[in-house]
């Protein structure tokens, strides 16, 4: 510990200021006029700053890495590396995930025959990528999602696969940091 | 015409009056006039409904009304693995939902008997702030636009979303966060992302004080908050409330202090007490309290040691992610940590930190399985709600919105 807890319950107040009460108020600050025209002033600073808003459909904004965007499966030599395992599935808090496997004469044994995303249910947590033990599914760069029905929010697996090359940064990423 | 046609008239008239037509006032002061508040009004926050019972403008008496946004997050607790649940923490206050993951690992945590590493605890110290910080910003806006001033409002979500910004690269997302793990955090924080907390803080002082300068001193806010909402030192400790409205009381009352957890003992603050009880005084505590926690955000990164996010505890902290791909021991964990959940002992705890709206606690019962028997959450911002018919009583219409905003409920957190 470099400070003994003795410091942080120091009573005494260093630098709490006092209420300022309406009748500590001055003369100015009464008549309301300098407020006003300091209210005006403001307005008129704002004008020459910069701006802080995005003009969005027009100005896109790049997530970072670490951004948790649409869940994708990860396409690999043209096959998913999911194996059906069924954790996802389990894990989801929003119960947004079915899977169904089978087996496969590839090396990995299984795939899924039908994997489903919900997006109306999905919550984006990132728990499905988490407890993958495969690095198949992962949390993607997309954010814009829209759909004209609640059948066209279920994702299945032509909509969900995404090649690995796309997801290169989030893969990058989630090596250095989990 | 003459008199006949006014006869005539007014016999028709008395055949038409009886009972229930012939309504008429001798004093229409006399009658209260019940008007309901909410739960669609802007100034109530959410979901909050008030029926309050009216003297011309005077309140005679009030009743908060709750539960619109009841999703039964206790219940689903019991549904739900340790690990599971932590998507629905963030769903409480969802202001400051990075707080509500700290809150919420920290009890499953005692329950379990893990301690997490002092990196983690750091880091979670940063989360709680920025949080508090969050949190404390939408109060300032919102309650300074209930009174009247609409540029503090875009200030306040100007710098709040600077610290959402934050979250995206340190989380990954900027809202329902889902930070935290039992037993460590979902990623580290990167060289990238302290830095950017640096700069925010650099700049926010400046900025805080702008928003501070052009309210305390304004006559309007001033008149408007003055002794308002008063509630006295014994009814606040008698309700229970806690948080800044507490401090605001004249009790010097911060669990960060009284009840350390996670590094706080190792920082330095002041827990900042006002005597006044009333809106104004509220106002000054949440104000100073953001400016201690910039206080505490710098310590906390000037001293955030290197070393490991997890704990090490296979059976219960989730494994590295890399050696789930490749050894077997791993993988067995992570199937069975996801599957059955950790299976803490047999047994309850409490545990409460030091939200930005009071005392968040989370009583957990255990009976050794995968998931609670039982999950209790002690909310602040519902706990805070109860003394508003007496804060309320004898005000006037204005001050209701001053009133629920000086209490900075949070309706997802109050409903739960």
């Amino acid at each position: 510990m470099d400070n003994p807890p003795s410091t942080s319950k120091s009573m005494t107040p260093d630098s709490q200021p006092p209420i300022i009460h309406k009748k500590d108020l001055s003369f100015l600050d009464r008549i309301y006029i300098p407020q006003i025209v300091n209210g005006l002033r403001i307005t008129i600073t704002q004008i020459f700053r910069p701006k802080f808003t995005r003009q969005y459909p027009e100005e896109r904004w790049t997530p970072p890495p670490s951004f948790r965007g649409r869940p994708v499966l990860v396409e690999q030599n043209g096959v998913e590396r999911c194996v059906a395992c069924g954790l996802c599935a389990r894990v989801c808090p929003a119960l947004a995930i079915e899977v169904q496997g089978s087996e496969t004469e590839l090396l990995k044994e299984r795939y899924p025959v039908k994997f489903e995303i919900n997006m109306l249910r999905c919550i984006f947590c990132g728990f499905c990528e988490e407890a993958c033990p495969e690095e198949a599914i992962v949390m993607s760069q997309e954010y814009e999602l829209t759909f004209t029905s609640q059948d066209d929010a279920v994702f299945g697996k032509e909509k969900l696969l995404m090649s690995v090359e796309k997801l290169r940064d989030r893969l990058e990423f989630l090596r250095k940091n989990r | 015409m003459g008199s006949d046609g006014t006869a005539a008239k007014q016999k028709i008239l008395r055949a038409l009056e009886n009972a229930d037509t012939n309504v008429s006032f001798d004093d229409v002061l006399e009658h209260d006039m019940v008007l309901n508040m909410g739960p669609q009004h802007p100034a109530t926050h959410g979901v909050l409904r008030l029926l309050l019972r009216l003297d011309g403008e005077t309140i005679v008496s009030a009743v908060p009304d709750l539960g619109y946004l009841h999703r039964g997050y206790e219940k689903i607790a019991e549904n739900c693995t340790f690990h599971e649940f932590i998507p629905h923490t963030d769903r409480l206050d969802y202001l400051s939902p990075l707080a509500n993951n700290v809150a919420y690992v920290l009890a499953v945590e005692k329950l379990a008997g893990i301690e997490a590493t002092r990196r983690t605890q750091y880091i979670r110290v940063i989360c709680a702030e920025l949080a508090r910080l969050a949190s404390h910003l939408v109060w300032l806006g919102t309650m300074a636009m209930d009174v009247g001033a609409v540029t503090v409002l875009l200030w306040g979500f100007r710098e709040r979303e600077k610290i959402q910004d934050i979250w995206d690269v340190l989380t990954g997302v900027r809202f329902t966060t889902s930070f935290t793990r039992i037993g460590g955090l979902a990623q580290d924080l990167t060289p990238e992302c302290s830095a950017m907390v640096t700069s925010f803080l650099d700049q926010f002082a400046d900025n805080l004080n702008e928003c501070e300068k052009i309210l305390v001193r304004n006559r309007i806010f001033v008149e408007r908050c003055e002794g308002i909402g008063v509630i006295t030192k014994d009814q606040a400790l008698q309700y229970g409330i806690t948080g800044p409205i507490l401090r605001a009381c004249g009790v010097e009352h911060d669990l960060r202090r009284d009840a350390p957890y996670l590094v706080y003992p190792e920082l330095d603050f002041h827990v900042p007490v006002y005597h006044d009880c009333d809106v104004l005084a509220r106002f000054y505590v949440r104000v100073q309290e953001m400016k201690e926690s910039v206080k505490i955000l710098r310590q906390a990164l000037a001293k955030l040691p290197e070393g490991p996010v997890n704990a090490g505890d296979p059976k219960k902290v989730l494994p590295k992610k890399e050696h789930t791909y490749g050894r077997m021991e791993e993988l067995i964990h992570d199937f069975m940590i996801i599957n059955f959940g950790i299976n803490p002992p047999i047994g309850e705890i409490y545990h409460a930190v030091e939200g930005s709206k009071g005392e968040l606690g989370f009583y957990i019962v255990s009976h050794g399985e995968g998931h609670p028997w039982r999950l209790k959450i002690r909310s602040p911002s519902f706990v805070n709600l109860q003394p508003l018919p007496v804060m309320m009583k004898g005000g006037m219409i204005s001050d209701v919105v001053a009133i629920i905003g000086s209490i900075d409920p949070v309706m997802g957190e109050a409903d739960k």
